[in-house]
């Protein structure tokens, strides 16, 4: 900095020194600061030289750093889809190879042993899906889901059961854009499990202890507390619900604010929250500031129902849980603990006692950890609970052990209430015109059921044949549902010397549909359970076509065929979408070297320096500290005394 | 009319021309002298004579002053602007040391590492399992934690080296203000009230308040005795003879020590707004605050990182472990002032799962705490009984810590979806330990067993969801830093100290050129020119000659009466 021009009167030696020597100083810091500008090639090399700057700079640097974090979450992703693609690729001809199996057997040219040759070849098939479907990458399992530390698929005595998880893990590759790092073994393999979707809304009652965070909401988005506006017709008090954690705090939170006589408490039913006052307050509550808390806990209300009235609040309804109330199920109805159920999968069977069980994880527990190769856990939508046959090749039944258990769950694989059109596999019955087929009880008394007019449930085919066997006067014969295990039974109370039998009229495949052309047992003859849940998927259609083929069956092998070209669209369909994520992860990572590019060119703008600019600068200030000492020198020597004699 | 007057004219003549060739000689002597002031001998006519009525005749000359060449108005901007130019310089000294010891912009500063860290979780969330990636979140959190306690240590560092400063330099200004009074006495008695001027402890003087004033910024009143007052705000530093002396004063207030300039006689804080000491006392009050706003940033990552931790689960279950942040007294309410937990938790609640190793099965149960500012609120006690009551667990406290293990060796145990931040506070199932950026580090215990790393939040092995939400926690806005991000808060501590130091040194150089005028008039006028000196030498040379021909003109003249009589 130098001395601003102002005018003196007298110069001193002092003076002149003095600004001598602030003028070589203020040159040569300005020099110095030249110097790391060129050396370091920055203009900008701590904050305080240029604050503004800086702080972009130190935003641009947090972007850079933040993109490199997704440009290894990128090459992760890429590497790891681009193997899910070519696997999918080996796949796609493994069941190209089973689908030409199956075409070029099925005509009526192809001896049996050509068949069972073919049946070798597709034996190898199910050998090869097996070491696909458990391949591993980078130590992974590609199609184990978030359960990719153990091989996915195993096979066991009643068929492949999947042990891994269908949630499939996603990766953050972009502000706010995740991608997945691999696909739903669902998507590739087929159905992994046939579930038995639980058909009963189990939504628990509520209670004190329910969590805030466990209400769905009367707004279906779950519950973010804040403050709601009470009022009691003349008042309003404003209530502040943030510290709640379950429902019992807000009670006592609104309880607290004590306005008028109001008083807060569940429903008795344990449907909903309710406000009520032991005086004459007409009671509103209110949302404030945009909330919505009132609303999604049900007791929204701008205008009162009147003096003394309660305000009845509609249910925001609590999500089923690990740690929910069996008790609390079904708004309070509960379970029946005490009979069980009883599940069937492949030749294992178990029954699930839930005798000691008091929650859900109990319940979950007992079904998953029964051994039988079958998975038990709470829906998506937290109202049901979905039971899951995970073993491609056997099928799943689900019975009552006594009581109601598996009904009260939903979970009766078969029972009154499924409908005809489910049964076998979705075939559904055979009906004929005219009778379908005859009963004829032990004391040999008969009569006919015609099926096919209106009837949809099983229910509806009990009440049919109790009809027919009244119309046509035998009271020897009761069709019921049973009571454990599952199927229609027909009792006989004849007492006859025979056997009840039932007979199919007029070719009608409608009794053996139904399970009833079974042997009698004693005076009753127990139907089979026609409603088993299979797996429909790579592994059971490739076992299914090997047994067609042993078995020479030309309509199996067809039917194999049509559900492994099935199996070959989903596969397709599957890598089109891997093929699509691949494509996003390679857009993504160009974007991100784009805009990496201009990022740097920014950063360079403000960080970098101008060598053309900083140069001259340089040159500039060196010519003018040289003046400076030339022009000191000179000026310091000057002295009268030079000149006096 | 004699010969005899003409005589004395003369010798008159010549005392005049050597006492003022002896003041030139001082300016001379003095001409390299920054303190010295250029004096000016001021001769004056004697008193004439009256020869016959109207006529008057000259009776030589009379040295009358030596006078000091000041301008007084000008000296008192030149010391204000003293101690404003020494006030910046400190500053910007200061600040840019506080600035160095963040190296921002440099890709190496603690932006950068928690940029590393963060990433280091992304990357994880590509592979859960991995060992390897565990181990690289495991150092760049260490490292992460190792930057944060050497920032913490340079700026800590940096305070005392201010504190060591400011008390040597009050040393140094109380020693100059005695050394004022000193010279108010010794001008008092030299002066006698006679109305001349000691110039040379005058000098001394005015050298002394110059450096004062560099120093602290003072007021200098002027007494028609020679003395000078000195103010700092309205009171009176130095009062005559007498100095009230400068001491340093220490307060604490709220965990913060502040430090302040007081008088040493009443220590009543001194209004110190420039000068060094000026600046040292604000540098320490900056430097403080910026140790804060660290201490803040760690403090929230801490908590923060920890409670997304802790609802998160690892590669294997706990068998057992210990919390980490003790509370005072195990009966209070876990939030209160007597549980005195580094961070607060609130009323939620989280869930244990005790897990079989051999089926994987898991038995969850809900673990409520309560903290609503009721009696029956939960304290660390209550909560290991709730948490003894879970089949398969143990709860003990001891020294307010609590140790949950797992009873039976073929359990482990899990926790989840706790949405009281209690874990985090009591430092269970943590990443961090530490409450700040002194003492922030690893948890030993995942340090230790890597697979304890919470990557997964739904217990599956490879799930990531626990890694990928901490991954983003960086930019994450933060209610308890104002809506801030970690990332934004860290950027707002430099820039701040970026603008506070840039703004010192514009201060500075501005200062710098005021008071480089303000001297270069204060030299125009004070100082020496040898040019100036030399003239006058040879002008009151010329003088003495002159003055010495009249005596000896005169000599002979009396010489040629005297032979007029023999």
């Amino acid at each position: 900095m130098s001395i601003s021009g102002v005018q003196l009167a007298r110069v001193s030696n002092l003076l002149v020194s003095g600004s001598m020597k602030a003028r070589i100083q203020d040159n040569q810091q300005q020099l110095y600061k030249l110097e790391t500008e060129l050396s370091t090639g920055k203009v900008v090399n701590v904050p305080s030289d240029n604050p503004g700057a800086a702080a972009i700079i130190m935003q641009l640097q947090k972007t850079l750093e933040q993109r490199s974090g997704y440009s290894t979450n990128l090459d992760a992703a890429n590497s790891q889809l681009s193997e899910v693609d070519s696997t999918l690729n080996d796949l796609t001809s493994l069941v190209q190879q089973a689908v030409s199996t199956a075409s070029a057997n099925v005509g009526s040219d192809v001896t049996p042993a050509q068949r069972a040759s073919a049946a070798q070849i597709v034996q190898s098939l199910s050998n090869q899906l097996l070491s696909v479907a458990n391949k591993q990458f980078n130590g992974q399992y590609l199609f184990g889901g978030d359960k990719s530390d153990a091989a996915p698929f195993v096979v066991g005595t009643a068929g492949v059961q999947f042990n891994g998880s269908t949630t499939v893990i996603h990766n953050q590759i972009d502000n706010g854009a995740s991608v997945p790092t691999s696909v739903s073994a669902t998507d590739v393999f087929g159905a992994l499990s046939g579930s038995v979707t639980g058909s009963t809304n189990l939504g628990p009652r509520l209670q004190t202890t329910t969590r805030i965070a466990d209400l769905i909401g009367t707004t279906g988005n779950g519950v973010k507390l804040g403050s709601i506006q009470i009022g009691n017709g003349t008042t309003t008090k404003l209530v502040d619900l943030s510290g709640a954690s379950n429902l019992g705090d807000a009670i006592n939170d609104i309880n607290a604010a004590g306005l008028g006589n109001i008083s807060a408490q569940l429903t008795l039913s344990g449907n909903g929250l309710q406000l009520v006052t032991s005086g004459t307050d007409n009671i509103t509550v209110q949302d404030v500031g945009g909330g919505n808390t009132a609303q999604s806990l049900g007791i929204l209300r701008t205008t009162g129902a009147g003096a003394g009235q309660p305000l009845v609040g509609t249910n925001p309804v609590a999500r089923v849980t690990d740690l929910t109330a069996l008790a609390d199920l079904r708004g309070g109805a509960g379970i029946d603990t005490t009979n069980g159920f009883t599940i069937t999968n492949g030749g294992n069977s178990a029954t699930i006692n839930l005798s000691v069980a008091t929650t859900v994880e109990d319940l979950l527990n007992a079904v998953n950890g029964a051994g039988i190769g079958v998975t038990a856990a709470i829906n998506a939508t937290g109202d049901g609970i979905d039971i899951r046959n995970s073993t491609q090749g056997a099928t799943m039944t689900i019975a009552e052990h006594g009581g109601t258990t598996a009904a009260d769950l939903g979970v009766r694989s078969f029972g009154p209430v499924t409908p005809l059109s489910q049964l076998n596999g979705g075939k559904g019955i055979g009906t004929v015109a005219g009778a379908d087929f005859q009963v004829t009880d032990s004391a040999g008394a008969t009569f006919m059921v015609d099926l096919g007019s209106g009837q949809q449930t099983v229910q509806d085919v009990i009440n049919a044949i109790n009809a027919a066997a009244t119309t046509a006067g035998v009271t020897g014969v009761t069709a019921a549902f049973a009571a454990t295990g599952n199927g229609i039974t027909l009792a006989d109370t004849a007492g006859g010397a025979g056997t009840i039998t039932v007979t199919p009229q007029n070719f009608s495949t409608a009794a053996a549909d139904l399970g009833l052309t079974v042997p009698a047992r004693g005076n009753t003859i127990r139907g089979a359970d026609v409603n088993a849940v299979a797996v429909d998927g790579l592994f059971s259609d490739l076992t299914a076509l090997q047994k067609a083929l042993q078995a020479n069956d030309r309509t199996a092998i067809t039917a194999a065929g049509s559900a492994l070209q099935a199996d070959q669209a989903r596969v397709a369909n599957t890598r089109g979408a891997v093929g699509a994520h691949l494509q996003e992860v390679n857009n993504r990572k160009n974007r991100l070297a784009d805009e990496n590019l201009a990022t740097h060119s920014m950063l360079s703008t403000l960080q970098d320096t101008d060598f053309t600019t900083a140069v001259t600068d340089f040159q500039t200030l060196q010519t003018a500290l040289q003046a400076t000492l030339q022009t000191a020198a000179k000026t310091l020597q000057l002295n009268l005394m030079n000149f006096l004699g | 009319m004699s010969l005899i007057g003409a005589l004395n004219v003369g010798a008159s003549g010549l005392a005049a021309a050597q006492a003022s060739i002896q003041v030139t000689g001082n300016n001379i002597a003095n001409a390299g002298n920054a303190d010295y002031t250029r004096e000016i001998s001021s001769l004056s006519t004697a008193s004439d004579q009256q020869l016959t009525p109207g006529i008057f005749i000259g009776n030589g000359v009379d040295l009358t002053a030596v006078k000091r060449q000041v301008d007084d108005a000008l000296q008192v901007r030149l010391n204000s602007s003293i101690s404003d130019n020494q006030s910046a310089v400190t500053t910007q000294q200061w600040l840019s040391r506080v600035q160095s010891t963040f190296n921002a912009l440099s890709g190496n500063d603690l932006s950068s590492q928690m940029s590393s860290f963060f990433n280091g979780w992304s990357n994880l969330a590509n592979k859960p399992a991995d060992v390897g990636l565990r181990q690289v979140v495991l150092q760049n959190g260490d490292s992460l934690a190792k930057t944060f306690q050497s920032t913490h240590t340079q700026l800590n560092g940096l305070l005392s080296d201010v504190g060591q400063t400011l008390q040597t330099q009050t040393q140094a200004a109380d020693a100059l203000a005695s050394q004022i009074a000193t010279l108010n006495g010794q001008i008092v008695v030299a002066e006698g009230g006679g109305g001349g001027e000691s110039n040379a402890l005058r000098d001394q003087r005015d050298a002394v308040i110059k450096k004062l004033s560099g120093l602290m910024n003072v007021q200098t009143v002027q007494q028609p005795n020679g003395v000078v007052n000195v103010y700092v705000g309205s009171n009176p530093l130095v009062f005559g003879t007498q100095s009230n002396g400068v001491a340093i004063k220490q307060q604490s207030a709220n965990g913060q020590i502040t430090t302040s300039v007081a008088f040493k006689s009443n220590n009543a804080t001194m209004n110190v707004t420039s000068g060094e000491l000026g600046s040292l006392a604000s540098v320490s009050t900056q430097i403080n605050a910026v140790i804060g706003q660290v201490n803040m940033l760690a403090h929230n990552l801490v908590f923060e990182l920890n409670k997304i931790h802790a609802n998160g689960q690892g590669l294997a279950g706990f068998t057992s472990t210990t919390s980490t942040n003790p509370v005072t007294d195990p009966t209070a309410a876990l939030k209160s002032p007597g549980a005195n937990l580094p961070f607060t938790p609130v009323n939620g609640s989280f869930v244990v799962h005790v897990r079989q190793k051999s089926t994987g099965l898991v038995t969850s149960t809900l673990v409520p705490v309560q903290l609503t500012g009721a009696p029956t609120d939960s304290t660390l006690n209550s909560l290991a009984t709730s948490l003894s009551t879970i089949n398969g667990l143990s709860a003990t406290v001891s020294n307010g810590k609590l140790t949950i293990s797992a009873t039976s060796s073929t359990s482990d145990f899990t926790f989840s979806q706790d949405t009281s931040g209690t874990l985090a506070a009591l430092g269970i199932n943590t990443f961090f330990t530490g409450t700040g950026a002194s003492d922030i580090a690893v948890n030993a215990t995942v340090s230790n067993q890597p697979q304890l790393i919470a990557a997964a939040r739904n217990g599956n092995a490879t799930d990531n969801q626990t890694a990928v939400t901490i991954a983003a926690l960086g930019g994450q806005s933060l209610a308890a830093l104002g809506g801030n991000s970690l990332d934004e808060s860290y950027q707002r501590i430099v820039n701040t100290i970026g603008n506070q130091t840039a703004a010192a040194t514009t201060q500075a150089q501005a200062s710098q050129a005021v008071q480089q005028t303000l001297q270069s008039q204060h030299e125009s006028t004070s100082g020496v020119s040898l040019d100036e000196e030399m003239v006058n030498l040879m002008k009151q040379q010329t003088a003495y000659q002159g003055a010495a021909r009249l005596i000896t003109t005169v000599n002979t003249m009396m010489q040629e009466l005297m032979a007029l009589v023999r």
